[in-house]
């Protein structure tokens, strides 16, 4: 199969998996501002609480920072594509005893990179921004009559993605500088169906739809070095700038037979995502252990009085992020050069969203386990990631989410562009 | 299988993961969240449904002089009173004919006894008033060729043949649909002979006829001539007060003369004049409203004219549906389009007609016609085409609720949906004398006496006509 055969595969796998992404659990907040934002990478970082500003690797897609691609092998081809799949415990006031519980699996990235030159990496790829999924009943009285009741039968189904192009430079082989271009596009949908209590035919349905799109640029830097003879050292920023998503909404309204009787379109207008920062460090001991720790900040307080989000009742905050992470690395020397053969990690996180409910920040915090194989007899690496965490609050009538995530994560690697030259 | 090539690979493991995801994905399972989020949608962003029970609906009732009783299957014959449409009586008249072979009869040994008629009053027949009182049933032979009249085509309620003297009469009690042992019902008259129901006749009637038969007469051979001769025969109530009965007897009915054939043994013989002409036997029926609401009903002023309309308030602030006299109840709706002006409007959902009779008209004995169909009318005051409901799209009977523990509760109601959304855009200068009508559906509206007294908006709004639609709306702008 030649490369080209390649990239329509991949190309038709990156359209499926947009449909694939909104298919989650139910996610009670995700029906304010822009969804629930996924702050997963999905990568060689995720066992470490996301941690992954300040890291560079030769073989995996660092996405947290555009910076660390230009520390990819020379000629190296890689490609990485994850699925999860999630269990969480819902707690709080609304919740019903009929049901505590969801669980599903989804696909969450599909993204390729190449050290296309000997200071030169570069990445495309497809990963998720927000998602949106939840459903919910109301009672409904219907307006005239205190008899006739029918039902709301409210479904939030959406999500923002990102396609990307990122590129990174490296310099005095002690900096590197990358630039993650990417188009954020999505469709961010409410349904509101009102059914019949006795048989759920529906009267009739609005759909309110808000498609998103605009690039969202991210600018990284990486500075790497030794410290000594045991030490090696990684500090990273990234700042991504404030960007006005064009936000064009429809309504439209159906009878019973399903045939539309009003679809507009209102003026467009503009949804902002905020400027954001962040920074991290790893220090690494004789190659084979690995402190890290990141923090990030979102200025959504920036961009508050910009935006006209959907709802009600709610506010968007400034967020922040914060993480530690300790890996382990298990090395063999080979054929004259270090081969990494497994991989441990841990990590821990907290961080408040840009979400205010009820008075309430939503926080979510959790701990990460990951291992990993690297198969020295083919091109493949596997990534495996265990997350507890908890989201949101029992408090104020708010829902709590206790959440378990295991993502596997798979790395195809090899070397491009050879002309004849092996690389066995 | 082995799999050396690593893009291969690659694509293998690719095409496994999204099979799985796929799969699993189908298993997902959703937590009960109760009404979590309900207050942070926008107000008055989505459609909502409101309901509309205050239209205007304007009650009249529809008069036509007669209508077509021929052929029903039934001699209607009896005479009630009603608080509401005033005295009812109605006759019939129907035909009989020879037999289509004489028997032999010697006039030298074989003697005339007697000459009755035999009806049958069959289970399922319909009948209306009280079935415990007795009613006078009086035979007459008509005095006329039995023949339409020029430029008619059928025979109608209100046409009256001239009639002799009573041949016979009798005063019977007919107790309909009585149940018997099996579950079935049954039919019992007070002669104690089952269903049927015997009059005598005058003997010289009889004596007449048979010396006819035995003389082999052109005029018992020969049914035209018979028929010319004999003209027909008239059941009609006893005069007097009514009995509050009307009673529907089955057309099969039979004039037979009884004869004693004398041998060795006397032996009772006798020979059926049957009945024939179906399409010729037909209920003559007249009413005297004098003293009741419905008096003031307006009549026609002309030999041809649509059927004239008149409003509730000059009829007792009511409706009259009773086919057999002619009385329709149409229904308009003025205001209709006014619902489609309202901001809010975007599409109508459903609408929904209830009709209920006046409280205290009907009862076990006034009873309700079981179905009432509702059709489509314009300014000419005709019936137009059923009206079909939105699901089924079948012609609608009212779906009667009848409850005489709570009369309050009994109502007929009707999808009216596909005539609202025409109502709604009907741009016509005609759309408001465009309307509903309700009508006794087939075969019921010839052959039974079922009335329905509908009330109009001056009733409290429990008792009244009301016509509800229910509407998508969608405030503007948002």
């Amino acid at each position: 199969m030649n490369q080209s055969k390649i990239i329509c595969f991949l190309t038709l796998l990156s359209v499926t998996s947009l449909g694939v992404m909104a298919q989650n659990n139910f996610q009670p907040y995700s029906q304010m501002g822009i969804g629930q934002l996924d702050e997963g990478y999905y990568n060689r970082t995720s066992g470490l609480g996301e941690t992954g500003i300040g890291y560079r690797s030769n073989r995996f897609l660092i996405t947290n920072n555009p910076a660390s691609f230009s520390g990819l092998a020379n000629q190296y081809f890689t490609m990485e594509t994850a699925i999860r799949g999630t269990f969480i415990s819902y707690s709080g006031t609304p919740v019903q005893p009929a049901g505590t519980q969801s669980a599903d699996i989804t696909f969450r990235k599909l993204v390729m990179g190449i050290k296309a030159a000997k200071h030169w990496g570069t990445s495309i790829g497809l990963v998720p921004v927000s998602t949106e999924n939840y459903e919910f009943n109301v009672p409904y009285f219907i307006q005239g009559s205190n008899q006739a009741v029918s039902n709301h039968f409210y479904s939030y189904h959406g999500s923002v993605n990102k396609a990307f192009w990122a590129n990174s430079y490296e310099f005095f082989h002690h900096l590197s500088l990358g630039v993650d271009a990417g188009y954020v596009f999505g469709d961010l949908n409410q349904k509101d169906i009102l059914q019949s209590t006795a048989n759920g035919a529906s009267f009739t349905s609005t759909s309110n739809d808000i498609y998103l799109q605009n690039l969202y640029l991210t600018y990284g830097l990486q500075l790497y070095g030794r410290i000594g003879k045991h030490l090696e050292y990684v500090i990273g920023g990234v700042y991504s700038q404030k960007s006005a998503l064009l936000a064009s909404p429809n309504k439209q309204v159906l009878n019973p037979d399903s045939v539309t009787i009003q679809n507009f379109q209102n003026p467009d207008h503009y949804l902002y995502l905020p400027n954001s920062y962040g920074g991290g460090l790893s220090i690494t001991y004789n190659q084979k252990y690995t402190w890290l720790a990141d923090y990030r900040y979102s200025d959504w307080n920036g961009v508050q009085a910009l935006n006209s989000y959907p709802g009600q009742d709610y506010a968007i905050v400034s967020s922040e992020r914060a993480s530690m992470g300790f890996e382990v690395s298990k090395k063999k020397n080979l054929y004259n050069s270090t081969v990494e053969l497994s991989y441990f990690q841990s990590g821990v996180y907290y961080s408040n969203s840009y979400l205010a409910v009820n008075g309430r920040q939503l926080r979510d915090m959790g701990v990460s386990l990951g291992i990993g194989v690297n198969s020295l007899k083919s091109p493949l690496a596997y990534n495996i990631v265990f997350q507890y965490g908890i989201r949101g609050t029992t408090d104020n009538n708010l829902i709590r989410e206790n959440y378990m995530n295991l993502s596997f994560i798979l790395n195809f690697g090899a070397v491009w562009f050879t002309k004849g030259r092996k690389f066995d | 299988m082995t799999i050396h090539n690593p893009t291969k690979k690659l694509l293998f493991f690719l095409s496994f993961f999204l099979t799985a995801l796929f799969i699993l994905s189908a298993c997902q399972k959703q937590p009960a969240l109760g009404d979590f989020g309900n207050s942070y949608i926008d107000d008055n962003k989505s459609a909502q449904i409101v309901v509309v029970d205050t239209a205007t609906i304007d009650v009249s009732t529809t008069f036509v002089d007669s209508v077509s009783t021929a052929g029903t299957g039934y001699l209607m014959v009896g005479s009630y009173n009603d608080d509401w449409l005033g005295k009812v009586t109605s006759r019939s008249f129907f035909q009989v004919a020879p037999p289509p072979s004489l028997p032999a009869i010697d006039p030298r040994i074989d003697t005339y006894d007697s000459i009755g008629m035999i009806f049958f009053f069959r289970p399922g027949s319909p009948y209306y008033g009280d079935t415990t009182q007795y009613q006078t049933y009086v035979v007459n032979q008509v005095d006329t060729l039995m023949e339409l009249p020029p430029f008619n085509n059928g025979w109608f309620s209100s046409y009256l043949l001239p009639t002799g003297p009573d041949l016979g009469s009798t005063s019977v009690r007919i107790e309909p649909n009585r149940p018997v042992s099996n579950g079935t019902i049954a039919s019992n008259t007070s002669q104690g002979t089952g269903d049927t129901v015997r009059i005598r006749l005058d003997d010289q009637l009889g004596q007449t006829i048979y010396n006819m038969v035995y003389n082999k007469s052109d005029t018992v051979k020969n049914s035209t001539k018979w028929l010319r001769w004999f003209h027909g025969l008239s059941l009609s109530p006893g005069a007097g007060a009514p009995a509050n009965i009307i009673n529907g007897i089955k057309d099969s009915c039979i004039m037979r003369i009884y004869y004693r054939e004398n041998a060795l043994f006397s032996t009772e013989k006798f020979i059926d004049f049957e009945f024939t002409n179906k399409n010729v036997q037909y209920n003559y029926v007249t009413t005297d409203r004098t003293g009741k609401p419905i008096a003031g009903l307006n009549r026609p002023t002309q030999t041809v004219q649509p059927p004239p309309l008149t409003p509730s308030a000059q009829i007792g602030h009511a409706g009259y549906v009773q086919s057999m006299e002619g009385l329709n109840v149409k229904l308009t709706f003025p205001y209709l389009n006014a619902i489609a002006l309202r901001r809010d409007f975007i599409g109508l959902l459903r609408a929904q007609l209830i009709v209920r009779p006046v409280p205290g008209s009907f009862s076990q004995i006034w009873r309700l016609p079981p179905q009432v169909g509702i059709f489509t009318t314009d300014q000419h005051n005709q019936l137009g085409a059923p009206l079909p409901s939105l699901g089924s799209g079948g012609a609608q009977t009212g779906s009667l609720i009848q409850d005489y523990f709570n009369p309050l509760n009994t109502v007929y109601t009707y999808d009216v949906t596909n005539f609202v959304a025409s109502q709604l855009i009907n741009p016509s200068p005609a759309a408001r004398q465009t309307g509903l009508m309700l009508a006794i559906l087939p075969p019921a509206e010839n052959s039974a006496f079922n009335r329905l007294i509908v009330a109009d908006q001056s009733y409290p709004v429990t008792q009244r006509i009301t016509l509800t639609v229910y509407y998508i709306s969608l405030f503007p702008h948002n």
